[in-house]
């Protein structure tokens, strides 16, 4: 059976269509991605999933609880970590978690174990007494997560858990939801970073404009867009003659792998390594001189450029 | 009912940590009272003072007890000589001078003390009256034993000394009682007023966490509506009644101050916190940020309050403003504590009170829950 089943979801605010016909399955046990940019509509679908408003039609279903109907008895199966630190500011970090622990019926000795585990998970045994006001970022983000794992959830569900702090918290961040993964917790994973869900999710959507544009592994992902590697060569601007070099190379490339901007020719192939001097040596026999040679290797970034031309981050 | 009390416990652990609460809901509510009943009780013990030149006879000493029993004066009996000196440095606004031969002057018909007076001020026209009554009283009381002989004249005055039931003796009871519950009810208004900055800005801090992120999470865990709204609505109620329990506790034990029937005190008491809990929840409910609710509601409640009667008896404005003011329930509130702080206890002007503030809870209520967006 599916963890959670999501059906043709769409939700309005007023003429702004935030989600727009969504459909996908998460499996138990996966770990899944929901990729796009800022106003993709990511947290719109993560608020209709997690029961915090009901959409404006469309089904979902957490195991055979439709959510939309009975909304708290789904809710008791997931821990949700909000995209904004939802907490107490002013309180410290153990009192924050016993009260969120509380909200998820733990209580008595069952608590206090929860909350020192989780302390220890989250690497804020030490600090468990300071308000969290007195934290840094990746601090409270921590506390955050934290927050939603207390009561051991199936389904995990996070929203952007990682922004706006330092390398090393979200390390410690993407390392503790890969365990938690690989000891059976569902994960459904938000981001506009492409190297989590890469690192992370076993299967990725990418959202735009509030639809799901493109759904399945990474390596399907990337065989939409032939898993063509980049292949940038930086040209010598003292020379003018660029215009003759896609001409030269139409014999060893097809011509819609072939992109020349100004001083820069970017060729599109499957195998960089194997015909990386011939098209140095091609290059030059024209006269032109080569400054920099760079190799992308296809990742979601090109995916997401490939189907919207946009790139993620803009 | 366990998540509804983890709520109430954080808010009000959240509420009564911050400094600003405290100074809000407690310190701002006594300073007022003092400086306000300090003011009322100041005008009390600034009485004018004036002298009185008397010999020790008893009938004398009657007239003395006569004269004291209006106690908006201070009365001092001094020398001839301390009271002339006295007056013409007006640390005394008059002096009276009881004669040695009071029924001769009664004989002749001529006036019965001889005052002295520097200047005719605006106290001085107010004892003038006082004692211009004692007189008479002392001219009728001894025609009425005149013709019975002389010694029986002092068992008068002493019998209509110690006569409680005397009209002007009850005038002064009256004035007198109906300061203290005046002060007491301003004590009153000035914990509600408060109680109303505290509980509306309590309630708006929902906007803050709607912001904040707080709210969607309880919105997404477990906690149903009920118990989350419950575990609200009674925090603030208990924010409310913690600041008013304390306030009357340390008023009574400073000053002690009663505050009438508590069978009737407290009930009445928790409906006008709803009320304020009522008014809370609508000012959070209309506004989308902190700020706009603070702006708000402290431009409503410095109004209604001066209308309904917080700051000022409400029978001291004319009559529209009155009339104006059943609008507001501070009206409603100070005339109900008026009820049971007195004692006077008019069941059926107390049982309107109930009912106006039962509807204003009601309409706030209304609105208040409206507002607020349990998403
Ligand atoms: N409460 C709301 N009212 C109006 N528009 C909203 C609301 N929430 C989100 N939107 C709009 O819906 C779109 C998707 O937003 P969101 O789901 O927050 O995107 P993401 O999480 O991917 O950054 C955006 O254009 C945003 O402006
Ligand atoms: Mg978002």
């Amino acid at each position: 059976m599916n963890m959670l089943t999501v059906g043709e979801l769409r939700k309005s605010f007023g003429v702004i269509a935030a989600v727009n016909g969504v459909s996908f399955a998460v499996e138990k046990g996966e770990s899944f991605g929901l990729l796009g940019p800022n106003g993709a509509g990511k947290s719109t679908i993560i608020n209709m999933i997690t029961g915090l408003f009901p959409p404006t039609s469309g089904a979902v279903h957490m195991k055979d609880i439709d959510v939309i109907k009975n909304t708290k008895q789904a809710q008791k199966l997931i821990g949700v970590v909000p995209q904004e630190i939802a907490l107490y500011q002013s309180m410290s970090a153990r009192e924050n978690l016993k009260f969120w622990g509380r909200m998820y019926d733990l209580s008595g000795s069952t608590l206090e174990k929860s909350v020192d585990e989780v302390l220890e998970i989250i690497g804020l045994t030490e600090r468990a007494k300071d308000k969290v006001e007195t934290f840094s970022g990746g601090m409270k983000r921590r506390v955050n997560i934290g927050a939603a794992i207390l009561h051991r959830p199936e389904l995990l569900i996070m929203d952007e858990p990682t922004v706006g702090i330092d390398p090393q918290s979200r390390n410690h961040i993407l390392e503790t939801v890969k365990r938690l993964n690989s000891e059976g917790m569902t994960i459904i994973y938000t981001s506009h970073y492409m190297e989590e869900v890469e690192y992370l999710c076993e299967r990725i959507g990418i959202i735009d404009h509030g639809e799901l544009i493109a759904l399945g592994t990474l390596h399907e992902l990337r065989e939409t867009i032939g898993d063509h590697s980049k292949i940038v060569l930086s040209l010598d601007n003292k020379t003018s003659n660029h215009e003759i070099i896609p001409q030269t190379l139409t014999g060893h490339f097809l011509e819609k792998d072939i992109q020349l901007n100004d001083n820069q020719l970017i060729i599109f192939h499957k195998d960089p390594q194997f015909i990386l001097s011939d098209l140095i040596q091609s290059v030059t026999s024209t006269g032109t001189k080569v400054t920099s040679v760079d190799i992308i290797e296809p990742n979601l970034e090109s995916v997401f450029l490939h189907l919207t031309g946009r790139s993620l981050r803009d | 009912m366990r998540k509804t009390w983890t709520i109430i416990r954080l808010q009000l652990k959240g509420f009564f940590k911050s400094p600003g609460s405290i100074v809000l809901m407690f310190v701002l509510p006594v300073l007022f009272s003092l400086i306000f009943g300090g003011m009322v009780a100041n005008s009390e013990e600034n009485k004018p003072l004036v002298n009185i030149v008397a010999k020790q006879d008893e009938n004398s000493t009657r007239i003395v007890e006569l004269l004291k029993k209006n106690n908006h004066f201070e009365w001092k009996k001094v020398s001839f000589a301390q009271a002339k000196k006295n007056v013409a440095e007006q640390d005394a606004i008059a002096a009276v001078v009881i004669p040695t031969k009071i029924q001769q002057r009664m004989i002749d018909k001529s006036p019965l003390f001889d005052i002295i007076v520097q200047r005719k001020t605006e106290d001085y026209l107010a004892l003038y009256p006082h004692l211009q009554g004692t007189a008479e009283l002392i001219a009728a009381s001894y025609q009425a034993v005149g013709i019975q002989g002389e010694e029986l004249f002092p068992k008068l005055l002493e019998a209509v000394a110690s006569n409680q039931g005397i009209k002007v003796e009850q005038q002064l009871l009256q004035a007198d009682d109906s300061t203290q519950t005046s002060i007491n009810l301003m004590i009153v208004g000035f914990a509600i007023m408060f109680m109303m900055f505290g509980l509306s800005g309590a309630a708006s801090t929902i906007l803050d966490e709607r912001i904040g992120g707080t709210w969607g999470r309880l919105m997404v865990s477990p906690a149903s509506k009920l118990q989350i709204s419950l575990g609200y609505l009674l925090s603030y109620f208990l924010m409310g009644w913690i600041q008013f329990a304390v306030l009357m506790a340390v008023m009574n034990i400073l000053f002690d101050t009663t505050w009438g029937n508590l069978a009737y005190l407290i009930p009445f008491a928790s409906l006008v916190i709803l009320t304020v809990v009522g008014f809370g929840l609508m000012i959070a409910g209309l506004v989308k940020t902190k700020q706009q609710a603070s702006a708000i509601s402290a431009v409503l409640i410095v109004s209604t309050c001066m209308l309904g009667g917080v700051y000022w008896p409400i029978d001291f404005v004319p009559e529209l403003m009155q009339k104006l003011a059943l609008a507001v329930p501070q009206s409603w509130v100070m005339s109900g504590f008026k009820e049971i702080i007195s004692g006077s206890l008019h069941v059926e002007t107390l049982l309107k009170d109930t009912l106006a503030l039962l509807g204003f809870s009601c309409l706030f209520f209304f609105i208040g829950l409206r507002g607020i967006k349990f998403e």
